[in-house]
């Protein structure tokens, strides 16, 4: 079922759900004061693929 | 408009520091992709995740592309306004509560130049993830199905473009007159909320509505919309628009008391 057509088709999705993935653990390990423990946002944004960096962006960051 | 163009450097590091000119476009693209993608491997889907007999055969007919566009407006209608409304809810509000706003106001600020840069970018940062979005969507029906006319397309993108605008200044508007961001966003989405569920019962006659912005946009991809109605339209939204961003100026001016210091 996994043949080379499908893969083409599903790789932008995997490398832009990535890409968002290591733009929020960049921005975690960078900030000082992130709303919460870190290592829980680290796991909300690795197991959570994109709720989970767009939770981290919008309430962890404390950026209002 | 010295003033505006330091402001507007402003809001374009903040933008590119908190890293939203980078996370809103990818949440929009992802939304555009999966639409045609999920519809493409429906069948697939249906018979990996069971639930039909042994034998049972299914025809399911080709979504037509712009059922698929249409479906990828469906999900920026929902999940991209989510988006748009909690990455901007902050603007106005947050500056009051986080200082930057006691470094601004302190100065002879134009709140006028203060408001609009603020709009100008999270309008511009909308419309290029909506774009964004769009074109990916447009991309994915084409490869794996059939292309919209092209034309179509730019004119429902375009169309939706305007309610998309429209839907930013509202935010600001909040942020500007609710004293935090939580406030700022839950009046946003009430409102959409209500003026919708108000328009789906009884503005089936209220052709010059903005809120009938999003269907002008779909009914380019089919028969195309009533020019006059659609003028008359735009006409009424600029002009929401223009109240919303000066009772946005005036509120940001009046709140500006509520500064945490």
């Amino acid at each position: 079922m996994m043949d080379e057509r499908t893969i083409l088709l599903v790789l932008p999705i995997l490398v832009l759900q990535i890409a968002l993935m290591i733009f929020a653990l960049v921005d975690l390990v960078r900030n000082p004061n992130p709303n919460g423990p870190k290592w829980m946002w680290a796991a909300i944004i690795v197991l959570l693929n994109l709720i989970g960096p767009i939770l981290y962006f919008v309430i962890g960051r404390r950026n209002y | 408009m010295k003033q505006f163009s330091a402001l507007l450097l402003k809001e374009w590091r903040e933008n590119l520091r908190n890293y939203k000119i980078f996370w809103i476009p990818v949440v929009f693209i992802l939304l555009g992709i999966t639409e045609p993608l999920s519809n493409y491997y429906l069948p697939q889907i249906l018979d990996a995740t069971g639930g039909l007999p042994e034998g049972a055969v299914i025809e399911l007919p080709d979504p037509e592309p712009e059922q698929l566009m249409v479906a990828v407006m469906g999900q920026f209608q929902l999940i991209g306004m989510l988006v748009l409304v909690l990455a901007y809810m902050g603007s106005i509000a947050g500056e009051r509560r986080n200082g930057t706003a006691t470094l601004l106001y302190v100065r002879p600020l134009s709140y006028t130049s203060y408001f609009l840069s603020k709009w100008l970018m999270a309008s511009a940062v909308s419309l290029f993830s909506v774009w964004a979005g769009f074109l990916a969507g447009y991309y994915y029906t084409a490869v794996l199905f059939s292309a919209v006319p092209f034309g179509e397309f730019v004119a429902f993108a375009a169309t939706y473009s305007v309610w998309i605008v429209l839907v930013v200044t509202l935010v600001l508007f909040a942020s500007a007159s609710m004293p935090n961001a939580g406030l700022a966003a839950g009046l946003t989405l009430a409102a959409l909320l209500v003026l919708q569920l108000i328009h789906s019962l009884f503005g089936s006659r209220w052709e010059w509505s903005p809120l009938r912005l999003p269907n002008y946009a779909a009914s380019f991809l089919d028969i195309g919309p009533d020019a006059n109605a659609l003028a008359w339209t735009l006409v009424i939204s600029l002009a929401c628009l223009i109240i919303l961003a000066a009772t946005g100026i005036w509120f940001a001016k009046r709140n500006r008391a509520k500064t945490k210091v």
